[in-house]
């Protein structure tokens, strides 16, 4: 019997979002919807890595002082995960940016939003 | 805990000294001889830097090692569990970053020679990519190997873009949504490791694997080699993605392109070592990077003889010839190794040669494909010897570099007992001269066309070359370097060698 936990829930929920993502990028048309589904992409990592680093009754793993160090490394969340992510919203935005900058440049030369347009192959 | 902090002052060197410059040259935009001068003298100053920094190690946190019978060390040559982000610089990393730091003083130069206004901007992307190249090969922890990547990527596709022209923009968007993926998927399989090892430095993740039995994870494993083999497909442009990377070489500036590949051969070492490092003992493991090297390798050069434009041709044999370097890696042992970080040197020299004679050709008027271009060896017969010379060393003639690491790579294949792999060796190389020379014959040797080609006014009384001195002199630099290594293999073939023992015999060490 599998059992519901906060974690499983999460990581269940990171899958999904990271499959709908994935299947937006590679199957829209629509060169802006394909940006957004970048995003849900991003976010279901960066839910991933979260979820990796939980700890069921954890705490913040940072020592505060007067509090013990007894169990803490026991206790504390992973802290590496949150570290990471982050990082990530900040390259996810990064590229957000630079996906939108160049849509935006096409877009002006091609009048249109259309993958199947913008992108077809064409060499000098 | 007496002893002291020994971290190596050049290492956050080559990270601070581009992104200063990167910023100063962005701020000075438009004024061109301001421009010149500080990107001259900050690409000198890395060179100078790669050439006179010690060896040693970065530690960011701080904190030292934790010695494995407890108590605790800052030394870097005692085993003890770093638990610290890392950088660290060694044979292996002088060699490339000596390398790239050359050539970064000869993009600039050219660079900065060949546009003509308003390039602060591009200038400083190429000083960003020379520092996310230089990451990942110091790099010995997963958090900065993927902030690289990713850095990166992202920089690749702000160069190509910068290029101006539809194509370059549609190759620089296709590379970023790639990237996008396989940003994600490093991610996920750095979050794996992590999970399952607890280390974020990849000494400390490899010494755990190591030490404790994880064969109830494999199913874990192999999904984190699974996502590291698609970000260093990626990065490197291996099969089956080899058509964005080759539109990204093809679409650049040619002297951008040069800083491109370099950075793409430096990623396929990196992250290629890191994957031999963590799972050279894994089921499969070998023998699927090798699947994907002679892929790369075999498609690569069945479409560089298909193109007619010397840009895309070289785009092509670039993504070939990096299906080498990976190759000697996959292969594992110690003289494959040693062979592939060659093949890296070697590809990075001859295939500058080759992108400079390219971007040469562009200042006769005509572009570069063979249909529009001829007669250019009467034009510049010390151009057509550069060209000429490049194409040997690409093919693997001797006494040029290439034949020196491709004999390498073929030894490895044998004596692994792969005589497949050494034909497979043996034809790339063939097919690249065939390739090569029909693209040169064209382009340098054929006759002119009855309209003669468009000379810029300097050229009309046939004493002046169009093409600026500069790019000779790096062209000589460059050739002679095809040769010195060819001659003496062992000037790096020593330092390598040393690199591929400690892969092989002690992985831990970075």
């Amino acid at each position: 019997m599998i059992e519901f936990t906060l974690q499983l829930l999460s990581l269940t929920a990171a899958a999904a979002l990271v499959v709908i993502g994935l299947g937006g990028m590679l199957f829209l048309d629509n060169m802006i919807k394909k940006i957004i589904a970048f995003t849900l992409l991003s976010d279901g990592v960066n839910l991933a890595l979260v979820s990796l680093g939980y700890v069921e009754g954890g705490i913040v793993s940072i020592l505060l002082p007067g509090s013990s160090v007894a169990n803490f490394p026991d206790n504390a969340v992973l802290i590496f995960g949150p570290g990471i992510v982050l990082t990530n919203i900040v390259i996810g935005v990064s590229t957000t940016a630079v996906l939108v900058a160049l849509t935006m440049v096409l877009y002006k030369r091609y009048g249109s939003l259309k993958a199947s347009k913008v992108l077809k192959g064409e060499r000098k | 805990m007496n002893e002291p902090i020994t971290n190596l002052w050049s290492i956050p060197l080559f990270i601070v000294v581009p992104i200063i410059t990167a910023i100063v040259v962005n701020l000075l935009y438009n004024k061109s001889k301001a421009i010149k001068v500080v990107s001259f003298a900050s690409s000198l100053l890395l060179l100078a830097i790669a050439i006179i920094s010690p060896f040693g190690f970065q530690w960011f946190t701080g904190q030292p090692g934790v010695l494995p019978g407890g108590g605790y060390t800052f030394r870097a040559d005692v085993f003890a569990w770093r638990l610290s982000l890392e950088y660290y610089f060694g044979y292996l990393q002088q060699i490339m970053i000596f390398l790239m730091s050359l050539l970064l003083v000869f993009v600039v130069s050219i660079a900065t020679k060949s546009l003509k206004k308003n390039y602060g901007t591009y200038i400083g992307l190429i000083f960003l990519l020379y520092m996310s190249a230089a990451i990942i090969i110091m790099v010995n922890d997963f958090y900065h190997l993927w902030i690289g990547v990713e850095v990166g990527s992202l920089l690749v596709a702000g160069v190509v873009a910068a290029s101006g022209d539809a194509i370059s923009q549609k190759a620089a968007l296709k590379y970023t949504f790639f990237s996008a993926l396989s940003g994600a998927g490093m991610a996920i399989a750095l979050a794996l490791i992590l999970g399952l090892t607890g280390y974020a430095n990849i000494s400390d993740a490899i010494r755990f694997l190591g030490s404790n039995d994880v064969s109830s994870m494999y199913g874990v494993l192999y999904v984190s080699f699974g996502f590291l083999m698609l970000a260093w497909i990626y990065s490197g442009g291996l099969a089956p993605i080899h058509p964005l990377k080759s539109d990204v070489y093809g679409s650049a500036y040619p002297h951008a392109t040069i800083l491109l590949q370099t950075q793409s051969k430096l990623m396929l070492v990196a992250i290629g070592l890191v994957i031999l490092r963590l799972f050279g003992t894994l089921p499969f493991a070998k023998e699927v990077m090798l699947g994907v090297s002679v892929l790369t390798m075999m498609i690569g050069v069945v479409m560089a003889l298909l193109q007619t434009d010397f840009r895309w041709t070289l785009a092509y044999l670039i993504v070939s010839h990096s299906g080498l370097v990976t190759l000697g890696i996959s292969l594992g042992s110690v003289l494959g190794i040693a062979g592939g970080l060659f093949q890296a040197v070697n590809d990075v020299i001859y295939m500058s040669v080759l992108l400079l004679c390219c971007e040469a050709v562009y200042y006769y008027g005509k572009g570069t494909s063979i249909k529009s271009v001829s007669g250019i060896a009467k034009k510049s017969p010390w151009l057509a010897l550069a060209v000429v010379l490049g194409a040997f060393a690409a093919s693997g003639v001797p006494p040029f570099n290439g034949f020196q690491s491709e004999i390498l790579l073929i030894q490895a294949a044998l004596s692994g007992g792969m005589p497949e792999i050494a034909v497979v060796i043996l034809m790339v190389s063939v097919t690249t001269f065939v390739a090569l020379f029909k693209t040169i014959y064209s382009i340098f040797l054929r006759p002119e066309e009855p309209l003669p080609i468009v000379q810029p006014d300097e050229l009309a009384d046939g004493k002046k070359s169009p093409v600026p001195k500069v790019l000779f002199f790096a062209l000589a630099v460059l050739i002679g370097m095809t040769i010195v290594l060819g001659v003496y293999p062992q000037l790096a073939l020593n330092f390598l060698t040393e690199a591929a023992l400690k892969v092989v015999y002690v992985p831990w060490v970075p």
